[in-house]
């Protein structure tokens, strides 16, 4: 009797505890005009970079000055919401950014000390999300009539695919102001976008989180990824670690030379072996420790960006 | 005259048995046409917001029959079918059932949800009529000698359906599984 109930205590907390960590990790969507709005409608400016002039959005701009996006944006938030997936607003981001840097200028300690930034930290400072949805849309106009042509584009920040989309040009229409015409546009499009969404989500659900493994070497290792241990090349090594711990052995060797190798479409599963969500730099981990402990003995320096982008540089911390 | 009154009164009952098993009968044969898709439906407008402005085709002998049962073909089409879209006021719609259904899951799931209730079944929630139910001269069509084909505008709430199906766990969401 008394055995019966510790079994029954027992399923009961594997159950409970799987239950904890059965939730993957959410990634993290945003809206952002699209490089071609910003231009095309003045919210750009020009820099000189090495000799080149270079053209870059500018943003905060945009959302002080065109109530148009705000309102695009603030509809398509909502419905997403409604959807259970609260995006998250680019123009506070900023904003937060903005308040963040400010107070980090400020701040030192009681004996005078800042607080450490690397160059590195610095230029990562932007607003970012896993996944961008990008929004573009242009007026038509043919005499007196006008017509609304939107895109919305869902892409992958660490992959760069195009994930999800939806796109076309509106009726058009004579009398209509053009946020209503915007206003038919969103609800017009939203449908087809969160269903396009919904079948990447089901893809990731299935086939698992698709990352990017870069590999580096520090200048000044003896070693590089050509060197072998016990009779296999290190560039190999990592192949077939990644061959024995992807979904259905699931990735690709984009570029493999002696100092870097580039590993795209990498499947890695949502979930350890104990049932915890995972992103990529948890499961990179694994691989950093099998290169630092013995046969290789491997030092190595793991950098992230976001749920989706590794890179293991090799040699040092 | 009481014998006649007899004979009067049976053909009379006998005459309303028969015209309610008819009745039951071709509700049968409109509920097996839903059921097998054999219906047309086409997007009209954008429509408001979570909801979809559709036209839905059904074939019948009898015109009384398609109109009553043009609500559950626009439900059901947007369960199953989906529409493409029409000119530039419209864009296409997928249905919002796209994974497989065992044949027992489809009729436990039809039975339940097209179910005719006093007041209307469950799916009864998600449709109203636009024009307040009438038909424009130009939708109803004859087909063959037998069969008419009658068009209906229909508003169905696209947005309260999918969270319903989200709900009973029919349908996955955005946000499952995070």
């Amino acid at each position: 009797m008394m055995r019966k109930a510790i079994y029954i205590t027992i399923i009961c907390i594997s159950f409970i505890s799987i239950n904890l960590y059965s939730q993957a990790k959410k990634p993290t969507l945003m809206i952002v005009p699209s490089d071609a709005w910003c231009i095309q409608n003045g919210y750009a400016t020009k820099f000189e970079n090495q000799g080149s002039i270079q053209t870059i959005p500018d943003y905060k701009r945009a959302f002080q000055e065109n109530t148009d996006v705000l309102q695009v944006i603030s509809q398509i938030n909502g419905m997403m919401a409604e959807r259970g997936f609260p995006l998250k607003n680019m123009e506070s981001a900023i904003k937060t950014l903005e308040s963040n840097s400010a107070v980090d200028n400020m701040m030192t300690s009681k004996s005078g000390s800042d607080t450490n930034e690397s160059p590195i930290d610095a230029l990562r400072k932007i607003a970012k999300a896993d996944i961008i949805i990008q929004l573009t849309w242009t007026v038509n106009k043919v005499g007196p009539k006008r017509s609304i042509s939107f895109n919305l584009q869902g892409i992958d920040a660490y992959t760069d695919k195009q994930i999800a989309t939806s796109t076309g040009t509106g009726a058009q229409s004579f009398t209509a102001e053009l946020p209503v015409l915007l206003s038919e546009a969103v609800i017009a499009h939203i449908d087809n976008f969160s269903s396009t969404l919904q079948s990447h989500f089901d893809d990731l659900f299935n086939n698992g989180r698709e990352i990017i493994l870069r590999i580096q070497t520090w200048q000044d290792w003896d070693e590089d990824l050509e060197s072998e241990f016990d009779g296999e090349e290190l560039g190999i090594i990592i192949e077939d670690w990644l061959a024995d711990h992807t979904v259905k052995g699931r990735f690709s060797t984009t570029d493999m030379t002696e100092s870097m190798a580039l590993f795209e479409q990498v499947r890695i599963p949502l979930y350890n072996d104990k049932g915890r969500a995972i992103d990529a730099r948890r499961y990179i981990r694994d691989l950093s420790k099998y290169l630092k402990n013995s046969p290789y003995s491997i030092p190595n320096k793991l950098v992230t960006k976001g749920l989706g982008r590794v890179t293991l540089i090799l040699g040092r911390k | 005259m009481k014998h006649i009154l007899k004979i009067s009164l049976t053909f009379l009952f006998i005459f309303l048995i028969g015209t309610n098993v008819n009745a039951q009968r071709k509700k049968k044969l409109a509920d097996k046409a839903t059921k097998e898709c054999k219906y047309d439906i086409e997007c009209v407008n954008t429509g408001k917001k979570g909801s979809k402005l559709i036209k839905v085709w059904s074939y019948s002998k009898k015109k009384k029959y398609a109109t009553s049962q043009a609500m559950k073909n626009a439900v059901h089409g947007i369960l199953f079918k989906g529409f493409s879209g029409v000119g530039r006021s419209c864009t296409a719609f997928k249905p919002l059932i796209t994974n497989q259904m065992t044949k027992r899951e489809y009729d436990k799931f039809f039975d339940d949800f097209f179910k005719d209730g006093k007041y209307g079944g469950e799916y009864s929630k998600y449709v109203t009529a636009a024009n307040d139910g009438n038909v424009a001269p130009g939708d109803v069509l004859k087909v063959d000698r037998k069969t008419y084909k009658i068009g209906i505008i229909v508003n169905v709430l696209t947005d309260l359906l999918r969270k319903r199906l989200e709900e009973e766990g029919i349908i996955t969401g955005l946000s499952s599984g995070f």
